[in-house]
């Protein structure tokens, strides 16, 4: 492997990531500045009495509302640069403390749900690709074809009802359980509360993984080198341990790293039913009481995460292995 | 490979009954646990979070107890003035000055003392936050000793008895911006933790003057609704308020208290023709709701007991007025409804005619028809518009239902008709929604009312003397025997139902008479908080 | 010849009678889909709207011959809703659909122009791609108020992406192949290899993309709509249904929730069935995965 070229494709595309992140703020600027909501009064919201004259002017001067449309964006771009995304109007705080707790919740919500349905998947694939036609085939297949067509928010509902209701063995929602004092809250507490919405989030994940494993699998387990290895005499489990995992493994981490987005629009949905405090019932309440500096935050805040995956995605395949030079993963 | 199959098969079996089995001993652990809460702790899901945070100064408290402060008066149960802070309190001759004699006794949780200091800082910070504009009528607030404060009016004020019930008094040293989220107060809990959009736990006050509550830890959960339901469903929560459609839900050990409100909903309308006004903000008028015949046939038309018993389930009662049931209403503003043939009459008379045969009424031209709003995520309102819409058809008017967020309705509430609610304690309420002076401001009077009577009427209540006298007042605003603001008279407003609100609690919790509940459930509940027990 | 020869003679032709192949197979499977949609579609016609007027005497009734889904908390017939619902949910997801297949053919032809519009075009489907698709859908419909209007621009605006590459790649394909070199050395223009050589090619492909794109158009509708943007509650649509589960269920009415759900997903599956059978048809290999 040339050092210098993985190098140079790094820097490539962190470069793209940069650039398509800028173009992402400037996009969802000029989508904010146009919606028929005022964003002064927005941010103000039903305070507007309460607001006095600095008050006012140090708000307007935040947005530059007094400048043109691009020196608006720059104003804003650079304080959002500095780290200054503004205070959110629901919740009367800094954006970016918002951010910070609502992202560390979800972060353990969507890395469950990722790494359940990354090595879920990844197995039940490798399962019904060396059991092609047979009827664990036939169910894990059928069981992906339904779940990859069910709407994420009737599968959480359908949970919470069998769960929270009838059997009674999980909680209702959010993150900590009711009554308790911050500093008696265990970590099986914080579990217990989210063991429903990571389930429901890795659910879709599986069965994504899992076809997408079996596929790939199955290319291989009809490719020569495979059935030399079987002619060699081994078993179906030491071919897949012997060639099939290596050759399979970076597809699957590829698209593992390539479903942070699908992840994320995912948990705004699992965290509304589930009432659970997270990064994603923030953008749902931000975009409807119409918080425009939480709504633009969080949205940055996802295209990075999303763009970091994909980046991650593109620089393993390529690193990792040379044959793939050319072919972008992403 | 067979063998291998049938092992998969048996160790999947027994990995899920394990999690079963482990499960099912988890969830008697837990249900268990759920009763077995310490009996002085309290869980409930009543109320929405404050978005402003727990400062008096920016509006909590005033709708029910503020928990963390003291106000200088209350009302008991059946609404009469009784003293909390205050030990007296006295009206001038010229009913311009109010002085308020206070205990002395008073602490704040902190242990500091609450004199007069206080008060008037609380009353001061209000009187010049840009916030309220129901203050402008005081001059100042002065204090005379330490525990002694005169408040100066600019004109006489009948209702300015309220706003020293729903002021919560805050410590002058202790204020900042910081208050809202830390409120030290005099109140009978102190705000222990808040998890911001999950939860409050209130502690009970060690320091409190009054009655001691029963509970000496509460939690407040911000639920959803069904969230909240399906949490009591499950035994894990004392009490949550529900609307109509989950009471006739049978929970083990738990059972519905029904609270009469006056907590209202109905359509308001804009009574100007388009084009009339002129304002900068947004359009005003409608011509088709600017037409009293419309008004008053829709007001006729509908069957306000078969809404509260096809949509509240029975749990409430109609609404003729913004005040049904409270001291200032006026009986006479019932009318008889669901009277379809008077309804059509009307409109004929008023010479609106189905020209056209296509079901709906015309009149020089225009067509019966108009928008009607709700504020989309709110359902009761959202099946009011449905079935009210569907009620009307029958007599030629045709009503477009619209969806739309607060925000949203801010743009249209002065031409299209908005299904609107209120209900105070504060008879205020009945001259910001009806006033002239109040036309297009905020939320108040968006219809852009104006009549001159009620008008002179309003101003004579609100430089009464007494209550009494005021209610009179009141009342004749409403209907005087020729013109007023109710459905005989102008029907600016066509009042739909009274809400009751609806709470599931533990069978042996025991909430005491709570008042007729204003508009918004939840919070006001707690007015009483320190009489709360479990029944043995 | 034997008895048994005889025998499995017989034996095989009546197994010969009933066997089909698998294209007629596919086919079948295409019709009988198409059937079923349309049927829906007419029923969405054919049921009238008295039945989803409110009806306060009708609440809650339990599902029956009269109301196969039961009733709501507002008398109104679920059946009718749901059969409605579905109607505007595929109307929603048809138009954006289709908007977004003119973006993607659009797109993809540009990117076929030359290197430096293939970059172009890649960098905006890479720009597109990275946001999750719930996040733009809220955004943009925040930024268009709502409704219809930004619900069908948001699901429009976030699917085009996929079929662009689709198309790119095969219009790549094709002006790479023999024929059209010869075809240009012909002397034939532009335009000519353009919609002779190369339209005809990729309209299947278009075909095939559109009828996949529908089920995540109308599932992105559906999920927009319970978040609370998008569609007004008061109107027949999946979505707004969907949402109002969470009270069905709490209330017992499991079957207010569970039978419309089902019929969105059965919907859903079958516009998924027809694309995948068509794809099969069009490409054979593909039916090997």
């Amino acid at each position: 492997m040339n050092n210098n070229s993985v190098l140079t494709f790094i820097i490539k595309k962190v470069i793209r990531f940069t650039s398509l992140l800028f173009a992402l703020c400037a996009l969802s600027f000029v989508l904010i500045s146009n919606s028929p909501i005022d964003p002064v009064k927005a941010y103000i919201g039903a305070d507007m009495m309460n607001v006095g004259p600095e008050q006012r002017a140090k708000i307007e001067q935040y947005w530059g509302l007094d400048k043109p449309a691009h020196e608006q964006f720059l104003s804003w771009a650079s304080a959002v640069a500095r780290g200054d995304l503004g205070d959110s109007k629901i919740y009367r705080r800094p954006v970016i403390e918002i951010i910070s707790e609502r992202f560390a919740a979800s972060l353990l919500l969507m890395g469950t749900a990722w790494t359940i349905s990354g090595i879920l998947g990844f197995i039940l694939g490798i399962v019904s690709a060396v059991k092609k036609g047979s009827w664990i085939d036939k169910v894990i297949k059928w069981y992906c074809f339904v779940l990859a067509s069910t709407p994420t928010f009737w599968l959480g509902l359908l949970l919470l009802i069998v769960f929270v209701v009838w059997l009674g063995i999980l909680p209702i929602g959010l993150a900590v359980p009711a009554g308790v004092l911050k500093t008696d809250v265990t970590l099986a507490d914080k579990l217990m509360h989210f063991i429903l919405p990571a389930l429901t989030l890795s659910i879709l994940g599986v069965a994504n993984m899992a076809m997408h494993t079996r596929t790939k699998l199955i290319e291989v387990l009809n490719s020569d080198y495979v059935l030399f290895a079987k002619a060699r005499g081994e078993s179906d489990w030491e071919i897949v341990k012997n060639h099939g995992i290596r050759n399979i493994a970076l597809p699957a981490i590829t698209l593992q790293f390539a479903y942070f987005g699908e992840l994320f629009g995912g948990s705004i949905l699992a965290e509304k039913i589930f009432s659970y405090p997270g990064l994603g019932s923030a953008i749902t309440e931000a975009g409807l009481r119409a918080d425009v500096p939480l709504l633009l935050g969080i949205v940055l805040f996802s295209a990075i995460f999303v763009f970091s995956g994909n980046l991650i995605a593109d620089i393993l395949y390529k690193v990792v292995d040379p044959r793939m030079r050319g072919i972008s993963a992403s | 490979m067979r063998k291998f199959q049938a092992g998969l098969l048996a160790v999947v079996f027994l990995l899920t009954s394990i999690l079963l089995g482990g499960c099912k001993q988890n969830s008697s652990d837990i249900n268990e646990s759920s009763t077995q809460r310490p009996k002085d702790e309290l869980l409930l899901a009543i109320g929405s979070e404050p978005e402003g945070g727990f400062d008096p100064i920016n509006g909590w408290g005033r709708y029910g107890s503020p928990l963390f402060q003291s106000t200088l008066l209350k009302r008991d149960q059946n609404m009469d003035i009784v003293m909390d802070l205050a030990k007296a309190y006295e009206v001038s001759e010229d009913s311009l000055s109010w002085t308020v004699i206070i205990r002395e006794d008073v602490k704040f949780s902190d242990g500091s003392n609450l004199t007069s200091d206080d008060v008037v800082f609380t009353y001061d910070t209000l009187l010049n936050s840009a916030s309220s504009i129901d203050m402008t009528f005081m001059e100042s607030v002065e204090k005379i000793d330490d525990y002694t404060i005169k408040f100066n009016l600019k004109t006489p004020r009948s209702t300015f008895i309220s706003n020293l019930v729903a002021t919560g008094i805050v410590p002058k040293n202790l204020y900042s911006g910081e208050y809202y989220q830390n409120p030290i107060g005099s109140g009978p809990f102190i705000l222990k933790q808040w998890d911001k959009g999950q939860q409050i736990i209130v502690e009970s006050n060690p320091l409190y003057y009054g009655q001691k509550p029963q509970f000496n830890k509460i939690t407040f959960l911000f639920l959803e609704e069904d969230a909240a339901f399906a949490a009591a469903k499950a035994g894990q929560i004392d009490m949550t308020s529900i609307p109509p459609s989950y009471a006739s839900q049978k929970i083990e050990g738990m059972k519905i208290v029904e609270v009469d409100s006056v907590d209202n909903r109905g359509i308001m309308f804009p009574v100007v023709k388009s084009n009339e006004v002129d304002s900068d903000s947004s359009p005003v008028g409608n011509d088709v709701t600017a037409d009293k015949a419309i008004r008053e046939a829709l007001n006729i038309a509908v069957d306000r007991q078969e809404i509260v018993d096809g949509v509240l389930e029975g749990y409430g009662t109609a609404a003729h007025s913004i005040c049904e049931g409270l001291p200032w209403w006026n009986e006479e503003t019932v009318i008889e409804d669901g009277n379809i043939d008077m309804a059509k009459k009307v409109l004929a008379d008023s010479g609106w005619i189905d020209l056209d045969s296509d079901g709906y009424l015309e009149k020089d031209s225009v067509k019966a028809e108009f928008n009607l709003v709700y504020p989309s995520g709110d359902q009761l309102r959202q099946s009011l518009a449905m079935v009210v819409s569907d009620m009307v058809k029958p007599i030629g008017i045709k009503i477009n239902i619209e969806a739309k967020t607060w925000d949203e309705i801010e743009g249209v509430l002065h031409k299209d008709a908005i299904l609107m609610g209120w209900g105070s304690h504060d008879p205020l309420e009945m001259y910001n929604v009806y006033s002239s002076n109040m036309k297009g401001i905020e939320w108040y009077n968006p219809g852009y009312y104006e009549n001159k009577k009620v008008d002179e009427y309003m101003d004579k209540a609100l430089q009464a003397k007494t209550e009494e006298e005021a209610n009179e007042y009141w009342k004749k605003a409403q209907w005087d025997g020729e013109t007023g603001l109710s459905g005989k008279g102008d029907v600016p407003w066509v009042w739909l139902v009274n809400r009751s609100h609806i709470y599931l609690m533990k069978d042996n919790l025991d909430i005491g008479s709570p008042q007729i509940q204003p508009h918004g459930h939840g919070w006001p509940l707690t007015s009483n908080i320190e009489q709360w027990k479990w029944i043995d | 010849m034997s008895d048994y020869a005889i025998n499995t003679a017989n034996k095989k032709k009546q197994k010969q009678k009933f066997t089909i192949n698998r294209r007629q197979y596919t086919f079948g499977v295409i019709g009988l889909s198409i059937l079923i949609l349309l049927s829906v579609l007419i029923a969405s016609y054919a049921l009238p709207d008295s039945n989803i007027a409110t009806n306060l005497n009708a609440k809650n009734l339990e599902p029956s011959f009269d109301n196969i889904f039961g009733t709501d908390w507002l008398g109104r017939d679920m059946f009718t809703r749901t059969i409605k619902g579905l109607r505007l949910s595929v109307a929603v997801g048809a138009l954006a659909a289709t908007i977004s297949v003119i973006i993607a053919t659009i797109l993809g032809m540009i990117a076929s122009i030359n290197d430096k519009c293939d970059l172009a075009v890649s960098w905006f489907i890479d720009l597109f791609l990275g946001m999750p698709h719930i996040v733009f859908l809220i955004l943009i419909s925040f930024a268009l108020g709502g409704g219809v209007k930004g619900v069908v621009v948001g699901v429009a605006v976030t699917h085009w992406p996929t079929l662009t590459r689709i198309v790119r790649a095969e219009i790549l394909q094709i002006k790479t192949s023999d024929y059209v070199k010869i075809s240009r050395h012909m002397g034939k223009t532009s335009w000519y290899v353009a919609t002779k050589h190369i339209l005809p090619h990729i309209v299947p492909q278009l075909l095939i993309g559109y009828l996949l794109l529908f089920p995540h158009a109308i599932l992105h509708e559906a999920a927009i709509t319970f978040l609370g943007f998008g569609l007004s509650p008061h109107k027949p649509a999946i979505g707004i249904i969907l949402s109002e589960s969470m009270m069905y269920l709490s209330t017992g009415m499991w079957w207010l929730a569970f039978f419309p759900g089902l019929a969105l997903i059965i919907v859903v599956k079958l516009f998924d069935v027809i694309g995948e059978n068509l794809k099969m048809l069009y490409d054979p290999s593909s039916a090997h995965e």
